[in-house]
């Protein structure tokens, strides 16, 4: 059988890889997008961003109906039907997913569903429901994407230990749940089984709670954990686990020393992803791995393999579908002849807790840590009117700034929509603005989005909702 | 007081500073000339608007300084308070061209006085930029454009707030570029006629005693447009003689009511007239090649150029309208242009349009010569000095006083022939001048 022929075959079909097969298409190219799974989407939308938003959202409904009775308004408690919350979310899912097929069909990106294989660095064998194909390429895309991290102490084949993957589908509200990691998946799926009726018990090895943000950042975070979970544990370990019955026995050591085991009904592994490069025959091409076995890439996406591509998770760094779309558009520019790389682009970050915290550029501590010059300016949303109004004053904004230039390094935001307002920072950041021209720059009254400017102002003093106090 | 640059004509755009002739301490006189601008090929003094001692100098030479921008602080001046001030502190020393990261300041103020500085405030020309320096701000679309055309953006202190380079420092950095390249290639070519680089200097005082003398930045101009003229353009150069017996006599007599007058009527004046009347029936020698449009732009206008000998080397300041003025004019004309050239206040506007050159050695003495035509202009004429000569007259030999004249051209545009009837009428010019002509 002739192999088929293919300009630009993307293998894998998450936010990164469509991204990279339609813009592959727009700029002329004639592409083939592999797909091991069903539908299109990736982890993205069918086993992450998406249904976990939806989730929340639906959560955060029930939270807040409860926080209403002080301002007069009194719900009764919530009746929960698993299986309509579970259609619902998947009816977004299927929405999503049936919509990038049909944005897929208008480019003519041919979708082939099956396993990809490299035979060598221009053949790629797909294994299909239809059988084996052969596709004959100029360039491959590698967006293989990455999948929960389950360590194989924790991994006993029982369905009541999870990952992210299966705690989205709900398949029941355990009535006691352990979460391991208190990073932005712990947290977030954390929240929504706590408000579903769940006790929560959180335990995190490290001192704090989503490590990477800072710290001022994570306290409107860390108390709504401290009121809605049952516990949350810091520089605590989990070293053992076994199946008790239908429970799981956890044995846990906690930070002065002791160890005690423990039952739960279920457990939630959220200890960081792994890459998922396994089988695509990757020994068979020149492509190279990490020693975690990342895709190696240059800043141009390309893999020691000249006409090899990888971006998004499978490449490492941070795992977040917009870096993958854009390392997208990268590949391709290089593919099309484009002088095009990584050009130390800006990559927002949003924990969609309750509240949110969202941060683009360097961070506090991190210009700490590497002895930067900065000044930070905050605004505390207690001064925001529209943070009143929302019933949510807990919300912080704060500038990082260089000293010498006054330039904005970094932006974070922790509040009610902060990954709305994130937009808006990673612009002024991107652009290299200072933070004279956000100070100057209208922003509409009553809005959340005042908090920005106002930190900036604060920068000089004289943000008109503080106290007039030189930072 | 500050002295700023006034409107030498021309008004807009900036020139290169040429020269700059006075420095802190100097005591200056109003309308002595302080510097030389580099304008359209020629090198314009600039006078000083008011007397007193330097306390300041704004300007070295190579910026580039438009109307208006500072030259100088005058002490003793004017207003004495406003020297005080600008003359106080370090603030003098320039920009430091240092690393782009801490440079953005200076560079940021100077930007008040609009490319009253060195490019080389905004721009880094240090060979080797260091790799580990970060990146001034920019936005994504600058920084592809940069990456693009390979400019390395470190090179560029941007003008935007906190050093960020916008898309309009990176047109200009090119410019600049650009700009140099050329430049350096001219001075190359200039440097390469007198001075060949690939040939080491010749050591003269082997041969005897010298003594040396930097070339002003005037001689380099007049050095440059001479190698290109005669270089660029193919020259014919027509001699004749022209008797002038009868013309010097009625020149003598009428010369008393000149002086009356506070003037002079010399030989240039009638030699002016005869031009003007020439160049009439001869359009093609009071015209220019437009090498771009390979068109010949016949002018409507006789401003003739006249080559003033000065201390500092050759200068052509021009009359206007030539064929409009009265002898009287024209010599009062002559007399105030030479005064003028002398004393250096003579404006680049003033050297500027001409349409036809006359080059007059009389004066000095000499014969025939061969001038070098004023590019853009066709032709020039060369006067040497008058000399009473055997002639012919209806079969005797008598003395007369004969006017040597040779006309260089244009041989791409004018003909020998043409050059010939132009020569003849010329002189027939001369003869056609009558008492009538002259008299006030």
């Amino acid at each position: 059988m002739d192999p088929i022929k293919a300009q630009v075959v993307v293998i894998g079909g998450g936010p990164g890889g469509y991204a990279a097969a339609f813009y592959a298409a727009d700029q002329g190219k004639q592409v083939i997008l592999i797909e091991k799974d069903e539908k299109l989407g990736g982890v993205c939308l069918n086993r992450g961003c998406i249904p976990s938003k939806a989730l929340l959202h639906a959560s955060k409904m029930i939270h807040e109906a409860r926080e209403s009775a002080h301002r007069g308004i009194t719900f009764g408690e919530p009746t929960i039907d698993l299986e309509k919350l579970r259609n619902w979310k998947n009816s977004i899912l299927n929405k999503l997913s049936s919509g990038i097929v049909g944005l897929a069909k208008s480019r003519n990106v041919e979708v082939m569903h099956g396993r990809g294989h490299f035979e060598d660095s221009h053949t790629l064998r797909v294994e299909s429901s239809e059988g084996q194909k052969y596709i004959s390429f100029e360039h491959a895309i590698i967006a293989t994407g990455s999948r929960a991290a389950l360590p194989r102490v924790f991994d006993l084949g029982n369905p009541r230990i999870m990952t992210s993957r299966a705690a989205l589908e709900v398949e029941e509200v355990p009535e006691e749940l352990l979460v391991i990691g208190g990073g932005y998946i712990g947290m977030e799926l954390g929240s929504v089984y706590s408000i579903l009726g769940s006790k929560v018990t959180l335990v995190e090895a490290l001192p704090a709670l989503i490590a990477a943000a800072d710290p001022d950042l994570v306290r409107p975070v860390a108390k709504f954990a401290e009121e809605n979970f049952k516990e949350v544990r810091l520089n605590t370990k989990i070293t053992s686990m076994s199946t008790k019955g239908a429970k799981i026995k956890v044995g846990v050591e906690f930070p002065d020393g002791e160890k005690r085991d423990e039952l739960y009904d279920r457990v939630l592994v959220s200890v960081g992803r792994v890459p998922a490069n396994g089988e695509l025959g990757l020994e068979n091409t020149r492509v190279e791995l990490d020693e975690k076995g990342f895709i190696k890439v240059n800043e141009r996406q390309q893999t020691r393999d000249s006409n090899i591509y990888a971006i998004g998770d499978c490449v490492g760094g941070l795992m977040l579908a917009h870096k993958a779309s854009k390392e997208a558009r990268i590949a391709v520019e290089v593919i099309t002849g484009q002088d095009s790389l990584w050009d130390n682009f800006m990559v927002p970050a949003v924990v969609f807790t309750d509240p949110e915290i969202a941060w683009v550029g360097i961070t506090e501590q991190e210009a700490r840590k590497e002895g930067k010059k900065v000044k930070v300016a905050k605004f505390p949303w207690s001064a925001s009117g529209r943070a009143l109004t929302y019933d949510r004053t807990d919300g912080l904004t704060k500038i990082i700034v260089e000293e010498e230039s006054e330039r904005i390094l970094g932006i974070g935001i922790v509040g009610h929509g902060a990954g709305e307002l994130i937009g808006e920072a990673t612009l002024a950041v991107e652009m290299g603005a200072t933070v004279r021209d956000v100070a100057e720059t209208i922003h509409a009254h009553p809005t959340l989005s005042e908090t920005i400017m106002e930190s900036a102002e604060a920068f000089f003093g004289h943000a008109t909702h503080l106290a007039g106090k030189k930072h | 007081m500050q002295v700023k640059l006034p409107n030498l004509g021309e008004g807009a755009g900036s020139s290169p500073v040429a020269s700059v002739l006075v420095s802190v301490g100097d005591t200056v006189e109003k309308d002595q000339t302080i510097l030389e601008l580099e304008m359209e090929k020629s090198v314009v003094p600039v006078p000083s608007s008011a007397g007193g001692k330097v306390t300041k100098v704004y300007v070295s030479v190579g910026d580039k300084i438009g109307v208006g921008d500072p030259i100088l602080d005058l002490e003793g001046a004017g207003d004495a308070g406003d020297s005080g001030e600008a003359s106080g502190g370090g603030d003098s020393e320039p920009a430091p061209k240092a690393k782009p990261a801490a440079a953005p300041a200076p560079a940021r103020s100077s930007r008040a006085g609009r490319e009253s500085v060195s490019f080389d405030d905004y721009f880094d020309f240090e060979e080797e930029i260091d790799p580990n320096a970060p990146m001034p701000p920019a936005s994504p679309s600058v920084r592809r454009t940069a990456r693009e055309i390979g400019v390395d953006l470190r090179r560029i202190h941007g003008t935007g707030g906190g050093g960020r380079v916008i898309m309009s420092d990176l047109r200009a950095f090119v410019r600049w570029c650009q700009m140099t390249a050329f430049r350096q290639a001219g001075e190359a070519a200039r440097e390469g006629v007198f001075q060949p680089r690939s040939k080491p200097s010749i050591d003269f005082s082997q041969f005897g005693e010298i003594s040396k003398k930097p070339m002003s930045s005037l001689r380099k101009v007049i050095a440059e447009r001479m190698v290109e003229n005669k270089n660029t353009l193919p020259h014919v150069t027509q001699f004749d003689s022209v008797d002038i017996t009868d013309l010097n006599a009625l020149r003598k007599k009428l010369a008393p009511a000149y002086k009356e007058k506070g003037s002079n009527l010399t030989m240039t004046v009638i030699t002016l007239m005869a031009v003007v009347r020439a160049l009439k029936k001869h359009p093609i020698f009071n015209a220019s090649l437009d090498e771009v449009t390979e068109e010949i732009i016949l002018k409507e206008y006789y401003h003739i150029g006249m080559a003033v000998d000065s201390d500092a080397g050759l200068m052509v300041p021009v009359i206007r309208n030539a064929d409009r003025k009265s002898p009287l004019e024209l010599a009062t004309d002559l007399k105030t242009l030479a005064a003028k050239v002398r004393d250096r206040q003579i404006s680049g506007d003033e050297m500027k349009g001409g349409s036809f050159t006359i080059s007059n050695q009389g004066a000095i003495g000499g014969g025939h010569f061969t001038p070098i035509i004023n590019k853009p202009e066709t032709a020039i004429m060369g006067v040497g000095q008058s000399s009473l000569q055997p002639a012919v007259v209806d079969g005797q030999i008598v003395p007369r006083l004969l006017m040597p004249i040779t006309i260089s051209y244009d041989h791409r545009l004018i003909d020998g022939g043409t050059a010939a009837r132009f020569t003849v009428d010329l002189k027939n010019a001369f003869t056609e001048i009558t008492e009538a002509d002259l008299a006030l």
